[in-house]
């Protein structure tokens, strides 16, 4: 720039022709420094005086509440904004897009901004002033869209300072600091990415992160760049350790380039991935573990987390009626070990095939959680019913229970169809450790994951099978003797508690007649068994009748009751504080800096109700979040609901509880621990 | 013991199908993918008469998803584009149904007369008035997620072509003139055997209200 003098004086006046001869607007004189559309206001955030060098200046646009404009890859539909520089004294760099976020519209999700948005790009002046002439388009959506078109003008001095008006400066840098840092070598990007691997003729592409720094809770936000290969819509992300795994779901049939990009976000800054090769899925996939978590010991995790099921109380039925067969007269140490080893198969069959089960569904891409059977009013219903009578029976009330302690006891079927029955109810008693081996499970390949299943099953049965093996701890207990008849009878209690809680649980499920079906169906069968015990003639077939009829009308009206969704009535009996769960209110408060909990439960979560009853609704917990006015959302996930489903899957999970909590400003949360204490949440207050 | 049995039984069926219920939602993803053959329809035309599938074997056809106050239907429309379109491949006896999957009281949902009018106004040149998809079955089944979206769907009954109708997502009619036409040339590629190019795009446009 040797020659600036002459270059300063002339340019403005070849920049002036230039627009005049180019441009198809009414040039200088129709543009303005502001731009209006329908719900969009748009002006520049450009220094009062440029200084010699480059300024990042940009396009300040404030969209109407509910509206929204675009990102650069703008998603299921609508379109990003243009931006049409027709005359510039200097040099314009390319645009920079701050980071978007979701927008969910109705069955449709797009990329781009709610409320405030500033479009950026740097220009250097190469004149005495700095002129710039852009024509724009925009698009701004509600449900329905309005393109809006505008040309705007900046005419600013050029000088040896840079003058900022008072605020735009603070306003640009906001946005800057959320453009993207495109990632080259080191550029303080926390996480690296393990691999980009899609099958050639498949629907989903997978990107699988690392954290550098392996502690790092939250996970975050990945949006693709390429709207021709990838939809919009949120990725399942599955979670084990530092490894983070997203799976995207491809525009069908969209050809497969050989790489593709991404912009992640914590929430605050942003990175780009350019150019990331995509890898064939097949020879991909292995990797994912080897480097990780070493599949090993993923595999024992979920061996300690199913040994530890054994502790929950839901397992503690089944097991007893196990134990009880056990201790029996007539035993001998090689029949034990069959029972063991019997018991065992039940449980890993069972285990093999919910694992066989979500692995078919995670390839039919359903978003799927564990103890996904108890909500099923149906199923519930049929746990009642052999739990019902399994205490009747214990409670020595008919003959029927010699029948059960030769099918729980002596036959071949029977230790199998109790391991089975133990992996049903241990479902709602998701343990601490299960949590991590499951979430891993939806992200290893179909060996790994099963692998994570088989080892579940593994821990529930060892305690059991080590008691078979080592006769020894057996000896230690009690000879058989008449003390059996009373503990038969007391294991009946644990199983008449779990009937209450089965009723329950159906209750939420499909409202106030619940319990009610359940009820009579009990009461029916108690009624059958009494005539059938009774000789008088045809009673036998009577009571087969009645409780066939009784099957099938309770049957029917849960299924019925289930699906015409009487479930919503009951679960809006909510105490008041706590809030159904509904992600636009959610979003609403954090983009007020509202603090936000989130409680996700289900009714037949054990774990969860204790939770709720001794930490989460007690006064001191209540009155803290009172104190700072925390909005309180509870995730019900009792009865199937997809959109929780999906916000369990973007926080890595696929099983409650889950307790999120968004600080104050913040937008990632931090998960607490599965077993909570008023402590922890007090801990939350504190720190602030 | 036998009631026990009964329960299993049954509740292990019922079991069953409340895990198909699971698995719905995904197979209703099931969308018409370039490559694959295209999900059945049977819809109403404005005209009552009742347009499927079926009644396109063997013949070349082309679904198009409209919305009269979508600003990027009104680019397409306004110019005449689209119905230069519609005519170029109907007078080459190519099917042409344009479908309305709005329902009622969501933006462009149309009753028949109402329907009818606007085709005249509008001076559709599709093979059939609008198709009236008001429960958007149709429309679902497609995955149609804006409009205009468009599919081609050749005479063995398999998508050839799914997406926007060109590669320029402005809503302003100026640039139809220097958009690459992915419709065409599609029909271009396909009519003379060879391989559609872009076989599937990202469509652009307003969200089918559903």
């Amino acid at each position: 720039m040797s020659n600036t003098s002459v270059h300063r004086t002339l340019f403005p006046l070849l920049f002036l022709l230039l627009v005049g001869v180019f441009t198809g607007w009414s040039t200088l004189s129709s543009a303005q420094e502001t731009a209006t559309g329908d719900h969009v206001k748009v002006r520049w955030l450009a220094p009062d005086t440029f200084g010699p060098g480059e300024e990042t200046i940009g396009f300040y646009f404030e969209v109407d509440p509910g509206w929204h404009v675009y990102w650069r890859n703008a998603g299921d539909s609508g379109a990003a904004p243009r931006f049409d520089f027709v005359g510039a004294s200097g040099k314009v760099g390319e645009i920079q897009w701050p980071f978007p976020v979701r927008l969910p519209i109705e069955h449709l999700t797009n990329l781009g901004y709610e409320g405030d948005v500033a479009y950026l790009f740097t220009v250097t002046p190469e004149a005495e002033r700095m002129e710039l002439v852009v024509n724009l388009e925009w698009l701004v959506c509600k449900v329905d869209c309005i393109p809006g078109f505008g040309a705007m003008s900046l005419s600013r001095p050029v000088a040896d300072q840079v003058v900022w008006p008072d605020g735009d400066k603070a306003l640009r840098d906001r946005f800057a600091a959320q453009v993207p840092v495109v990632v080259r070598g080191d550029t303080g990007f926390p996480w690296s990415v393990r691999s980009v691997t899609a099958e050639a003729g498949g629907d989903s592409l997978q990107l699988v992160l690392e954290a550098s720094e392996g502690d790092s809770a939250a996970t975050p936000a990945v949006f693709p760049l390429d709207g021709n290969l990838l939809t919009a819509k949120a990725p399942q992300i599955a979670q084990s350790g530092s490894t983070i795994g997203y799976t995207f779901q491809r525009v069908p049939g969209a050809p497969l380039p050989d790489s593709t990009g991404f912009v992640i976000s914590d929430g605050t800054r942003s990175w780009q991935l350019e150019q990331l090769d995509i890898q064939a899925a097949a020879t991909a996939a292995p990797s994912l573990v080897d480097g990780g978590q070493p599949l090993w010991l993923l595999v024992l995790a979920a061996i300690a987390g199913g040994a530890i099921l054994n502790l929950m109380p839901c397992v503690f039925p089944v097991l007893s009626i196990k134990l009880f067969g056990l201790v029996g007269p007539e035993k001998h140490a090689g029949e034990r070990l069959h029972e063991g080893l019997r018991y065992a198969a039940g449980v890993l069959v069972t285990f093999a095939a919910l694992g066989a089960l979500l692995l078919v569904l995670r390839a039919g891409g359903a978003a799927i959680g564990w103890g996904f059977q108890l909500q099923s009013a149906p199923v519930v219903l049929g746990l009642i019913l052999l739990f019902w009578v399994m205490a009747l029976s214990f409670s020595g009330l008919y003959e029927f229970g010699h029948h059960l302690m030769n099918l729980a006891g002596n036959s071949r079927g029977g230790a199998f169809v109790t391991g089975v029955l133990a992996v049903f109810v241990v479902a709602p008693c998701t343990g601490p450790f299960m949590g991590a081996a499951l979430g891993a499970a939806t992200l290893l390949p179909a060996y790994g994951a099963m692998a994570i299943f088989l080892g579940l099953g593994i821990g529930l049965a060892l305690p059991f099978v080590l008691l078979c093996v080592f006769p020894a701890l057996l000896n230690r207990l009690p000879a058989p003797g008449p003390w059996m008849e009373t503990l038969r009878q007391f294991l009946a209690f644990p199983l008449y508690a779990t009937v209450i809680w089965l009723l329950w649980v159906l209750g939420r499920l499909v409202g106030e007649s619940g319990w009610l079906i359940g009820a009579m169906l009990m009461l029916t069968i108690v009624f059958a068994f009494w005539l059938g015990r009774h000789g008088f003639r045809g009673s036998r077939w009577l009571a087969w009748g009645l409780v066939l009829a009784a099957l099938v009308l309770s049957f029917g009206a849960a299924n019925k009751l289930q699906h015409s969704g009487a479930a919503g009535a009951a679960l809006a009996q909510e105490s008041s504080d706590w809030q159904p769960y509904d992600r636009s209110a959610i979003n609403q408060a954090l983009s007020r800096e509202q603090g936000v909990f989130i409680d996700y439960t289900a009714a037949w979560c054990i774990t969860c109700q204790v939770n709720k009853k001794l930490v989460l609704e007690s006064q001191e917990v209540e009155a803290l979040f009172r104190e700072n006015d925390v909005y309180l959302v509870r995730a019900d996930w009792t009865d199937q609901n997809p959109e929780i489903t999906r916000a369990l899957g973007e926080l890595g999970r696929n099983s409650v509880p889950v307790y999120a909590w968004y600080a104050p400003g913040e937008t990632t949360p931090v998960l607490l621990p599965q077993i909570l204490k008023a402590d922890m949440i007090e801990a939350l207050f504190d720190s602030k | 013991m036998n009631t026990q049995r009964v329960s299993g039984k049954r509740s292990f069926r019922q079991f069953i199908s409340s895990v198909a219920l699971f698995a719905l939602p995904a197979l209703a993803v099931a969308v018409a993918v370039p490559g694959e053959q295209a999900p059945a329809f049977s819809e109403v035309d404005a005209k009552g008469e009742t347009r499927g599938l079926e009644d396109y074997k063997g013949q070349w056809l082309v679904l198009e998803w409209f919305n009269k106050d979508c600003p990027y239907v009104k680019k397409h429309y306004g110019s005449g584009n689209m119905q230069a379109l519609q005519k170029k491949y109907t007078d080459q006896d190519i099917n042409w149904l344009t479908v309305i999957s709005s329902a009622k009281g969501k933006q462009g949902y149309l009753e028949p007369a109402q329907a009818l009018e606007v085709a005249e106004s509008h001076k559709l040149a599709a093979s059939a008035p609008f198709l009236l998809d008001t429960d958007g079955s149709m429309g679902r089944a497609y995955g149609a997620k804006t409009t205009p979206h468009m599919f081609i769907i050749n005479p063995e009954g398999q998508v050839v072509y799914a997406g926007a109708i060109d590669d320029n997502d402005s809503a302003n009619p100026a640039v139809i003139p220097n958009s690459k036409n992915y419709v065409a040339a599609a029909f271009d590629a396909a009519l003379k055997g060879e391989q559609v190019a872009v076989a599937s795009s990202r469509a652009y446009g307003c969200s089918v209200k559903y």
